[in-house]
Formats: C-alpha cells, structure tokens, sequence
C-alpha cells in the first residue's frame, strides 16, 4: 500500500501546533507526520479542531504557534511560501464552494490559467479530462446551482485536481450530501486514492475509513488522541474517548 | 340565484367590478369638479399652450433655447436637463459609494471608522439641507479675479470652469457617441450569441472595436475644430470675466454635488451589503486555488456582490433620479421646475402637472426596466446553491 517518495521527506510535517481562537485554544501541541502517498483520515467529534488541523495545512487559518513544513517548505508569513504551497495542496469543502457565476468548465480551468498560467486549450483539455474522471464530462457546460449536491461536490474535487496539486484535503466532503449521494462522491475519492495522492480526509465515513486509511487519526478537545492503521483503530482502541466515539458513530 | 352569489367565480368578478367602478367614478366627478373649477375662474384647459411661446428664459440648457420657443421644447429641455444632471450624479454617487462601502469593508479600523462616520453624517441629514450647504459654499468661492486655479481649472463664485475642446457642437456630440460606443461594443460583443466566436475568445475583437471607436472619437474631435483656434479652450481672465472653456454653472455643480454625497453614502451601504453577502467559503475556495487577493477580488467577490447589489441598487438610483427635483431650491432648470414655471406663467395646472408626472414616468420605469435586464442577464443560473 505504501507509495511515493519517502526520500525527499514527508509530504506534510505538523510539529507542537497551536491554534486559538480569541481565548478558546482549538489545537494543543499537535503533531502529526504524513508521508507522500499515505491516505489519512481525521475523526473525531464536533468542535474537536480536525476541521481546524486541515485548514491551517493550506493558511485558511494561521496558526498561533508551532511549525508546519508542506512539501519541505514551511508555512510562515512569507506570503511566496503561502502561494506556492496552495497551488501544491488542493482542498474540498463540506460545502462545495464551488463559484456559482461560472460554468462547471470555467471553475474548473480559472485557477490552471490564472495562477499556473496554462494555455485555455490546455486548460480546456485538462478540465475536461478531470471531469470525465469524476464522471460527469456531460455537465461541463451548466451552472453549479443547476447541479445536485453530490455532482456540485465531484466537480469541486475536479476543480482542485485541475491544479494538479500533490496533496489533498477532504473537509467533511460528504456531511452536506443527502444520503443517497455520498456514495457517488466517495467512490471518486476512493478512485483517487488507488491512485496514490496523498490525502488527508476529515470525514465521519467510517467504512470509507476502514476501505482507504493507511492511518485513522482521532481528534478530541483540540489534541490528537489516538492513531492507528484502521484494522487495529477499530477493533482495539485503547482510549475512553475513543471507544465511545466509536461506539457513537458505529452503533446504529 | 343564490347558488349563483355563491359561486366563488362570479363573487370574484363581481367584486372586481364594484372595485373598477368606484375608482372610475372618483376619477370622474374629480375630473367633473376640475373642469367647474376652471371654467369658474376663466382657465381654458387643454394641450394648446403647449405651442405658445414661453416668453422667459432659462439658466441652464444644453440645447439652444429662447423666450420665444414653446412650451413642448421647454418640456424636451427640462427632461434633458434633468436626464443629464441624473447621469452626472449618478455616476458621481457610484464612485463615492463604491470607494466608502470599500473602505467599510476593509480591513483596515481607520478606513472602517472614515466609512462610518460619512455615512452616518451624509445619510442623517436631508438633502434640502445638503442642497443649500453646498450652494452656499459655491456661492462663497472668490470672484473670477480671484479665483482659485490649477490645471487650467477655474474655482469661482460664478461657476467651475474646465478647459473644453475649441469643436463644433456636431463633432462634439458625434464624439460623444463615438465613447459610448467604445463601451457599449465590447459589452455587446461579449454576450451575442450571433458570433460563432466561443465567448471565452472574444477578447481580440473587443479591444480592436474599443481602440476604433475610441479613434473615431479622436478623428470627429480634430476634424471638427473650429478654425484659427488651439484644440483646448482654456478660461482665462478677461477684464472683470472669465472667458474660454466651459463653465459648469454653481447650480449643476451644487445638486451634482449634493446627489453624489448623498447618494454615495446610501450606495456605500449597499455596496457594503453586497460584499457582506458573497459567502465566505467561495473566497476561501479561490485561496485554496491559489488566486491572489486582487484575483479573488476582481473574479469572485466583485462578481458575486454585484449580483447582490444590483437590485436595490436600481431602486436607490429610481429615487436618485427623482432627487433631481431639488433643482427648484436652488433654482436649477431641471424638468420639474420648469413645469413649476410653466403653472405659474400660463397657468395650467393640471396638465403641466400630468406632464410631470408622465415624464418621471416614462423615466424611471426605463431606468428601471434597463436594470431588470441586466438582473436578468447575469442571474445566477439553477436553485441548488448552498453555503
């Protein structure tokens, strides 16, 4: 299962990270090493600081105090660092976020000729192939409000591959999806996970967990509480907290 | 009989025909008095004073105008007169919003806190009030041999006065459309679905129909000077008046002024509302792409916040334009007071008034008509948008 590079260092390296919102601290001296390639996914409950750990990985949020290295550089106030690193690590988001003014085709090629200033028919040929990928070439020319949820969310994962980014982040990719389509969705991250990208996934799908982890990471009060390769995460957990997560999101 | 009353139809119609009819005869016994009234006071009503000749003059007209032409082409002239300070102080109302409603939104305390204050100063106070402050700053700008100068501008008690091109009125107004055009082509070349042009690529034709229009208007502007003088008219002092240029008279630039101050600090909190309202998650998907701030500015949240803004924005330039009215205050000849002289020199009320109101009429809904197409145009297109 294991992938990549590992001689040129992990892809994302978290030391002692800090994070405060006001006074609530959201992470304590979290630490965490992903190896190019490896598939992580995040669990934890509601306000846990999983959502957080992702989103201070690409500078949504600065982080108060710690280091974070991204594919060997690290993630400070040099602004060149900031850019260089998204345009290596794509994101998805609970809520599509996809830009409601453009077709399915223009998100997906605006950020490609934009920032890496690839030719439109590159560009044009590269959406398309992405969007034949997360199987639905046939959209490419509507609106994303003409969409369903789950077809919003696979072309929000094309838009990002369309960067061809190392890594990528899942924030909750199926939490905003009615049931019957949060399989179609998962399926295509399951693709892309076969297919090597490193990829860290905030997510309370736990056969997806068991199906595509290399490592299932639990989160609570701000602080990384358990990891393990899912086989062993699932069946012998050692800590309360996760137990009666477990038993809370398994149970029914 | 009675099943028929019951009948929920025939009670609709019936209802609607009490409705119809007891508005109708308002109208007529209002139109019935009117008549008694005038007829008592020896008032002919009726369209013919429209072709008499007006017998005064106005202060501000961008057509020629006499005391000899009629009442028709004093009308056209109000209408124009009021069209053109509407425009002025629209887009000057625009551009202060826009610049204020920004800097309340930014984020930078200072810039935040000047945002608020204006607002809260410019909007709490009326526009009467503004009208005669700013008049009365205009009025007390030194005389034209004192006048306070730079870049060939002139700031005087009688009016400002700019350098203007030395060309026929023809050239000029042929120019004029010549810039519209410039603007409007490449707006229009980008939507048309008569070009087999995919829309992405139109970006050539564009800026060539732009550069020619533009040299058009150059080409018309030279070519139609006027003899024997330099192309830029410069006002200078000539014994105690100021001559050359154009003068903008204190009255425009008064209510020019006050409709953009004004305006602009109701512009700005749409404006601000606008940006408020494009969600957060499309600003942090376009930093996750790796699009710069200006980029995430110019491509997503101005797009997204002048869809926003547009609807209300309409509405606040529909009572903008009717701000125009305040030209009786400080007696600029916009269309309202010239229907107000009108009443007052041939005494036909009721129909100077109707033509008012028409007119207002006939404006605003346009204005309004031409924001719902381009409500229209640019709507967001399907309902399944969350976040």
């Amino acid at each position: 299962m294991i992938s990549g590079n590992r001689s040129s260092g992990p892809a994302v390296l978290i030391e002692n990270l800090d994070k405060y919102y006001g006074t609530f601290q959201a992470l304590r001296k979290v630490s965490l090493s992903v190896d190019r390639g490896e598939r992580i996914v995040v669990c934890g409950p509601s306000g846990s600081g999983k959502s957080t750990m992702i989103r201070c990985i690409n500078r949504l949020e600065q982080h108060n105090g710690g280091r974070i290295t991204v594919l060997g550089t690290e993630l400070n106030d040099d602004v060149g660092n900031i850019d260089g690193i998204r345009r290596e690590v794509g994101m998805v988001f609970q809520h599509f976020n996809l830009f409601p003014h453009m077709t399915v085709l223009e998100n997906c090629m605006l950020a490609p000729m934009i920032v890496r200033k690839v030719p439109r028919a590159d560009a044009e040929a590269t959406a398309r192939r992405y969007l034949e990928k997360v199987r639905i070439p046939e959209q490419a020319m509507k609106y994303p409000g003409q969409l369903s949820g789950g077809q919003q969310q696979r072309v929000a994962i094309a838009r990002a591959l369309c960067m061809q980014p190392e890594i990528m982040l899942f924030d909750e990719p199926t939490s905003a999806l009615d049931p019957e389509m949060i399989a179609e969705v998962l399926d295509v991250i399951v693709t892309l996970a076969s297919e090597g990208m490193t990829m860290i996934c905030v997510t309370h799908e736990m056969g997806f967990a068991r199906r595509v982890a290399d490592r299932v990471i639990f989160m609570d009060g701000g602080e990384i509480v358990e990891q393990a390769p899912p086989d062993e995460f699932f069946t012998f957990s050692r800590n309360e907290r996760t137990r009666q997560f477990l038993s809370q999101v398994l149970g029914h | 009989m009675v099943s028929l009353l019951r009948n929920q139809k025939v009670r609709n119609a019936l209802l609607q025909v009490l409705y119809v009819g007891s508005i109708a005869a308002m109208v007529l016994a209002g139109i019935a008095i009117a008549r008694q009234n005038l007829a008592a006071q020896g008032i002919t009503s009726g369209f013919d004073f429209l072709f008499k000749s007006t017998g005064w003059d106005l202060n501000f007209s961008l057509l020629p105008a006499t005391a000899n032409d009629p009442y028709w082409w004093y009308f056209l002239i109000g209408i124009i007169n009021t069209l053109f300070l509407g425009t002025v102080g629209l887009t000057l109302a625009t551009i202060v919003g826009t610049i204020v409603g920004l800097a309340r939104t930014s984020s930078n305390e200072l810039a935040r806190l000047l945002g608020r204050t204006y607002v809260d100063i410019f909007r709490n106070i009326p526009l009467i009030l503004q009208v005669f402050f700013w008049y009365a700053v205009i009025t007390h700008l030194p005389t034209p041999r004192a006048a306070h100068e730079g870049w060939g501008f002139l700031l005087t008690s009688r009016g400002l006065y700019i350098p203007f091109p030395n060309v026929s009125s023809a050239a000029l107004a042929a120019a004029t459309l010549a810039v519209i055009a410039a603007i409007a082509l490449p707006i229009w070349l980008g939507r048309t679905s008569r070009l087999s042009l995919p829309v992405g690529q139109r970006g050539g034709i564009q800026l060539a129909c732009a550069a020619a229009a533009l040299a058009c208007a150059a080409v018309v502007l030279v070519a139609g000077r006027l003899a024997d003088l330099p192309l830029l008219d410069f006002p200078a002092l000539q014994g105690l008046n100021l001559r050359g240029g154009l003068r903008i008279p204190p009255e425009f630039a008064t209510l020019a002024i006050a409709i953009a101050i004004y305006g602009g600090s109701y512009i700005a909190e749409i404006v601000r509302g606008g940006f408020k309202a494009v969600g957060k998650g499309q600003v942090e998907a376009a930093l996750s792409l790796g699009l710069g701030p200006w980029r995430v500015f110019m491509l997503v949240r101005l797009p997204l916040a002048l869809r926003a803004m547009l609807p209300i924005l309409a509405n606040q330039y529909v009572w903008l334009m009717k701000a125009t009215t305040m030209g009786i205050a400080v007696g600029f000849t916009d269309f309202f007071m010239i229907v107000a002289l009108t009443i007052n020199h041939s005494g036909q009320t009721i129909e100077a008034i109707g033509i008012l109101m028409a007119g207002f009429l006939a404006i605003n809904l346009s204005l309004a008509a031409i924001f719902n197409r381009i409500n229209k145009a640019i709507a967001l297109k399907g309902n399944q948008l969350r976040g």
